[in-house]
């Protein structure tokens, strides 16, 4: 029964918005103009309504929904077609976690629309089916078969109802900041445009078809980061973004060709399930596996933006601040993060690989917060602590190294961050958005402060949103940063690399003090303090229009109870872990993390206190005190620097030479040819005189030489 | 009786052109009763006369898809897969070529124009169908002296005179070479039979490799060579296509080259010694022959393309230097066919890129023929600025055609000249690795003054106003003639077997 409903869901949430992707970008400058809006709510709100929908109806689907959607009857048995059997997936060994003998429903539902590529296909279609057992080396010589289809599991439906509820919420104050904007219409046709492919990316059921959506959603990024694009900064940072993805992409499809390479197919349903050839690789192979991984990790670091590619993400805010919030905050940046917690299936094969991700992680997260601490300008704080969060994700997500048990925990841990941390860091962007509004788009902390009474429902959204980042207890933050420290504490040990996740546990507490004291540091210099406007902003500033406040408050909301609503009770765990790879976990309360917790955020936070509203003078001091690390945070450890440096010159030189060879060697000898057919033109014209006799005449002295040429070869 | 009975069967094969034939001989008969003594006749007459043209050419049509391929006959005619081909691209173009005159001729001379088109396509098919020297030199004439007439009622200036006469002195010339060049070949063989010819040679008769031979061909290929517009025979045609109608020079452009390489297909194998199309190989004195003038033409049309101020003359050079480029497919012919039917050889490649040739030669002509008007035509590069402004759709189909005949992809210009140059570069010797690359070279150096074409059409202010006259049937020609080009990139492979069928050893 609800097999019929759901097929339809599925189609509704992509379809909505790029219909109104299409409708604004064709309708829009012309009719719509700044109506421009409704299209774009409405899809998100159909798109919102059938995910949260899904996600209720998804956990009822059992084994027999394997039987659902399935393509025509010659595409049946098609690996990915039908969804992984459930029961059959699991009566196999499961390589994650060893010790499950219980049977776990896996749901999963898969809307077959059409074959896009089909190379070479096998005449042997009908028993190419993910789990039967056809020698592994037949499975290596197959054509390429991508099929365009939507497939939703556990994890892609959570994905789903964060990304297009923030959207929504995104999409409605957008229209309150943007209002009056020339672009307009361009703004929302390129929301609607990001959210379908958004939408896509997690629905893929492919590789191919994820590294399609990945572009997708990189060319929306592009276009909303250099939505102002007369300004040459936004057009040299949406350049600079796209640029450094492109280093990331590389590694993606490289990883995308290895697995062709290596399993016959790039469908989801024949690599991360099928749990023989997995094994079968391990075991003759394990170096393929590793590089996979890192490969695929390669592309994970340029999209969520980690250490040493994470320098586009705080340019990127030069985009209007919605996008912001919405595609370099709470969504597109996390797409590396669930690309590795989809990979899992590979990724605990390759220890070395989780390690990377940990190291990563861990080295981003430090940095950027040290970056943070010392950033005047509101977006870019919050946009270092974005690259700093994504880090914390990161270091959850290779705990899996210390032990294949912990694979599953680590990877709740770094989802459920994943997840809270969208509401809270959108809300966070909202609000700085809301304080730009009302300063007339300035965001330098210097130039305002105390504006807690003069824009109250900012203020308090605002702390709301920087008390769940600094992880006070009971909102969203605390619990999901709570998961990371437990699931880093329980791999510092265990195994063999104890040594190295003790050093990294360090530092993510480290790290999370520091979050705690910058997220404040931020909040304290713009509300707090003396009242003072920047004169952009005109006599009175004004607060956020309902049409802005509302999407405030209702994410504040969800910053203070989405965690304790959906964490403690374990409802997070349990619907993540129906994923392929994941492995339901004995989850208990860690007091001892806890009580570290709330001692580091009330630390970080007292310390904020101290020194930006108790004793405003001492910040100053410190500066000059410890002015070289004072400069170098400033600074932002001069990355883009050594990066222009190392990579940016040498290939300015090698453009520069290429443009010399081909401006004098290449253009020199084209031009000088160009000129001989010209030289020759003119010389036998004359020939041309068009006298009929001559013509006659001479043709008859071509045939007396053809004659006597030939016969004199001859 | 025999005589009869084999008079009987050889009018079966020719049922096409005999329906052709006759609607000719039905418009000269009728036309002048309807026309009145001070030369005025019914408006609309020349679309009555179009359309039983079209009809005549549908019915030939048809005929030509029931009609079964004979093989070995000794009789006058054969239908084989060779003349099944020459024959279909006769009737396309026969299409294509009503459609433009359609809008150009008027009303009082319709019949004759509409029927000496009718008569160069039978004539067309003739070359391709007979099988004796003289039934080939029939058919040569009924493309050449119908073809004088339309070329003198298409215009009735000065210019057109001039043109005219050029043409018909020049080409009368001409057919006295080929005639000249056939009569030595008879001399040396003792026979007209084709058939004979080829069993003659094939039994290696003495004296058969004689210079004797190797004149008689010079001759006879000189003589075709003005129909090919190959250097050094060539000189008319820039002359004559700036001087008539676009609907005669899109005929001139196309017609007599088909024509021209049919019977250099039927005669050329005969004096190698081959039996056939598909099992010569060029002896030594005709590779070399070909490739010279193969590597003169194409480089002397581009050449001279490149100054020139009217767009006439400049697709009349463009003309010359695509009868190179099919030169070359002569020049590198290899046994064709047998096990491997597929493998590019110089006559599949040549019969591949005859209609594409056709098609975007046609085209541009077309769209001159639909974007001029009564009181002017376009004549000059600057009556092209900013058509694409004044008249987009043209300007498209223009650039499409224009496009195809510079062989840039997406259009099937593209895979004819890579088909000539894989030709040229597989048959491995010096003389053909260099005519591939100058093949390549010079469609380099051609897509210059062929893009520059396009950019006037389209970064160019409009210079002269050409008021806009209705001129459907052109219009649809040359969308025709485009949307093929394009079709032809995307699928060609129909295309390229019915080519190859037409030169392999294999009847289809």
């Amino acid at each position: 029964m609800s097999q019929d409903l759901l097929a339809p869901l599925l189609w509704l949430i992509p379809a909505a918005p790029l219909l109104s992707a299409i409708t604004t970008a064709l309708l829009g400058p012309k009719l719509l103009k700044y109506r421009s809006h409704i299209p774009c709510w409405s899809a998100l709100a159909v798109s919102f309504a059938a995910s949260l929908a899904l996600l209720i109806m998804l956990p009822q689907q059992t084994a027999t929904t394997a039987g659902g959607f399935i393509p025509p009857a010659d595409l049946v048995a098609a690996p990915g077609a039908a969804g992984t059997d459930p029961a059959v997936a699991v009566a196999e060994p499961q390589t994650a976690a060893p010790d499950v003998s219980l049977p776990v429903n896996r749901p999963e539902v898969v809307v077959y629309i059409g074959e896009w590529l089909s190379l070479e296909p096998a005449p042997d279609k009908a028993d190419v089916d993910v789990t039967a057992d056809i020698p592994s080396k037949n499975r290596q010589r197959r054509g390429l078969r991508v099929p365009l289809e939507l497939r939703v599991d556990s994890i892609s439906s959570i994905m789903l109802a964060m990304v297009t509820g923030v959207s929504l919420l995104v999409a409605l104050f957008g229209s309150g900041y943007m209002h009056h904007d020339a672009g307009y219409p361009r703004f929302f046709a390129a929301v609607s445009m990001f959210v379908f492919s958004m939408c896509m990316l997690v629905m893929s059921s492919s590789f191919v078809m994820l590294f399609v959506f990945w572009e997708m959603v990189g060319l929306c990024s592009y276009l909303l980061i250099g939505f102002w694009f007369r300004k040459p900064s936004a057009a040299a940072a949406s350049k600079k973004a796209f640029v450094l993805n492109r280093i990331g992409d590389f590694g993606l499809i490289m990883g995308i060709f290895l697995i062709w390479t290596n399993f016959g197919t790039v469908e989801f349903a024949g690599v991360l399930s099928n749990t023989q050839r997995l094994q079968e690789l391990a075991a003759e192979n394990s170096g393929v596996i590793t590089l996979i991984c890192f490969c695929l990790f390669l592309g994970a670091m340029g999209k969520s933006a980690q250490f040493p590619l994470q320098v586009w993400l705080p340019d990127a805010m030069e985009g209007p601040t919605p996008v912001s919030a919405l595609i370099h905050a709470a969504t597109m940046v996390t797409a590396g993060v669930y690309l590795v917690a989809r990979c899992t299936p590979l990724f605990v094969l390759a220890p070395q690989a989780q390690l990377l991700v940990t190291g990563t992680g861990a080295v981003t997260a430090a940095l950027a917060a040290l970056i943070a601490l010392t950033q005047t300008d509101l977006k870019r704080v919050l946009a270092y602590s974005t690259v700093s969060q994504l880090g914390f994700m990161f270091m959850a997500l290779g705990c899996g190294a210390a032990d294949p048990n912990l694979a599953s925990m680590a990877v709740t841990a770094g989802m459920f961050h994943l997840f809270t941390h969208a509401f809270f860091k959108a809300l966070l962007f909202l609000a700085a958005g809301s304080v730009m509004h009302a300063m007339g788009d300035v965001i330098d902390m210097r130039r305002f402060s105390g504006l807690r009474r003069a824009l109250p429902i900012t203020h308090w959204t605002f702390l709301v949103g920087a008390a769940a980042l600094a992880g006070v207890p009971l909102l969203a933050g605390f619990w999901s940063k709570d998961e990371i420290l437990a699931v880093l504490m329980a791999a510092s040990r265990t195994g063999e690399h104890r040594l190295f996740f003790g050093a990294v546990l360090v530092v993510a507490s480290l790290t999370a003090l520091l979050t705690a004291f910058y997220t404040f540091r931020a909040y304290f210099m713009t509300f707090w303090g003396p009242e003072k406007f920047p004169e952009e902003a005109g006599h009175h500033p004004h607060e956020a229009t309902p049409i802005m406040a509302w999407p405030l408050r209702i994410l504040a909301v969800a910053a203070l109870f989405i965690g304790l609503a959906v964490g403690p009770t374990h409802l997070f765990g349990n619907t993540l872990t129906k994923t392929v790879g994941l492995t339901p976990f004995e989850a208990h309360f860690h007091l001892d993390v806890m009580a570290l917790s709330v001692v580091i955020a009330t630390a970080g936070i007292g310390l904020a206190w101290m020194l930006y509203v108790a004793m405003p003078r001492v910040p100053a001091t410190i500066a000059t005190v410890l002015k070289p690390f004072y400069v170098l945070s400033q600074g932002k450890f001069y990355l883009d620097e050594i990066l222009y440096v190392l990579v940016v010159l040498p290939l300015r030189g090698i453009a520069f030479l290429s443009t010399l060879f081909d401006r004098l060697v290449i253009d020199g000898i084209i031009d000088s040819i160009g000129t001989v057919p010209r030289v020759l033109g003119d010389r036998v014209r004359s020939l041309q005189g068009g006298v009929v006799t001559a013509y006659a005449g001479l043709m008859w002295v071509g045939l007396v030489v053809l004659v006597v040429v030939c016969l004199s070869i001859s | 009786m025999p005589a009869f009975n084999e008079l009987n069967q050889a009018a079966g094969l020719i049922i096409p052109e005999i329906i052709l034939i006759a609607t000719v001989c039905i418009m000269f008969l009728t036309a002048p009763f309807l026309v009145s003594e001070n030369g005025s006749s019914a408006a609309g007459l020349k679309h009555r006369w179009g359309a039983l043209t079209l009809l005549a050419l549908l019915c030939s049509t048809f005929a030509w898809l029931k009609s079964p391929l004979t093989d070995g006959s000794v009789g006058p005619f054969e239908v084989d897969a060779f003349a099944w081909y020459i024959r279909g691209i006769a009737l396309v173009s026969g299409f294509l070529l009503t459609l433009i005159l359609w809008d150009q001729t008027d009303d009082t001379h319709a019949a004759e124009n509409f029927a000496c088109l009718l008569a160069t396509i039978a004539g067309t098919s003739f070359v391709a169908l007979a099988n004796d020297l003289i039934g080939i030199f029939l058919g040569l004439e009924l493309v050449s002296i119908p073809t004088y007439i339309l070329l003198y009622l298409g215009r009735s200036d000065w210019m057109s005179r001039e043109a005219t006469i050029k043409y018909f002195l020049l080409s009368i010339f001409s057919s006295a070479m080929v005639l000249f060049g056939l009569a030595w070949i008879y001399g040396i063989a003792g026979t007209t039979n084709l058939s004979a010819i080829a069993d003659r040679a094939h039994r290696a008769i003495p004296g058969f490799e004689h210079g004797m031979l190797l004149v008689a061909q010079i001759i006879m290929i000189a003589g075709i060579s003005f129909r090919l517009t190959a250097v050094p025979f060539h000189f008319y045609a820039p002359d004559v296509f700036q001087g008539v109608a676009p609907s005669a020079s899109a005929m001139l452009s196309f017609v007599p080259k088909v024509v021209g390489f049919a019977a250099l297909l039927q005669i050329l194998p005969l004096c190698a010694g081959a039996d056939g199309i598909a099992a010569w190989a060029p002896t030594k004195n005709q590779a070399w022959l070909f490739s010279t003038m193969a590597l003169i033409t194409m480089t002397f049309g581009n050449v001279m393309a490149f100054r020139q101020t009217s767009v006439l003359r400049m697709l009349a050079w463009s003309s010359i230097s695509h009868a190179g480029y099919m030169l070359v497919g002569l020049a590198v012919a290899t046994q064709h066919g047998g096990e491997h039917p597929n493998e590019a050889s110089g006559q599949a490649a040549l019969m591949f890129y005859l209609p594409i040739y056709g098609l975007m030669s046609i085209g541009v002509f077309a769209v001159l023929a639909a974007a001029g008007n009564r009181s002017r035509m376009l004549r000059s590069l600057e009556d092209l600025h900013g058509l694409s402004q004044t008249r987009p759709a043209l300007a498209l189909a223009m650039s499409v055609c224009v496009f195809g005949l510079s062989g840039l992809p997406p259009t099937g210009g593209f895979l004819g000249k890579l088909n000539l140059f894989v030709a040229a570069w597989v048959v491995n010797s010096q003389l053909s690795r260099t005519l591939a690359i100058a093949l390549a070279a010079n469609a380099v150096v051609a897509a210059a003054y062929y893009l520059r074409l396009i950019g006037l059409m389209y970064f160019e202010t409009p210079k002269t106003i050409v008021e806009p006259e209705p001129r459907p049937a052109s219009a649809v020609a040359g969308a025709f003639c485009a949307v093929s080009a394009l079709l032809l990139f995307a699928s060609p492979q129909w295309l390229w077997n019915a080519a190859a069928a037409a030169v392999s050893l294999v009847t289809a």
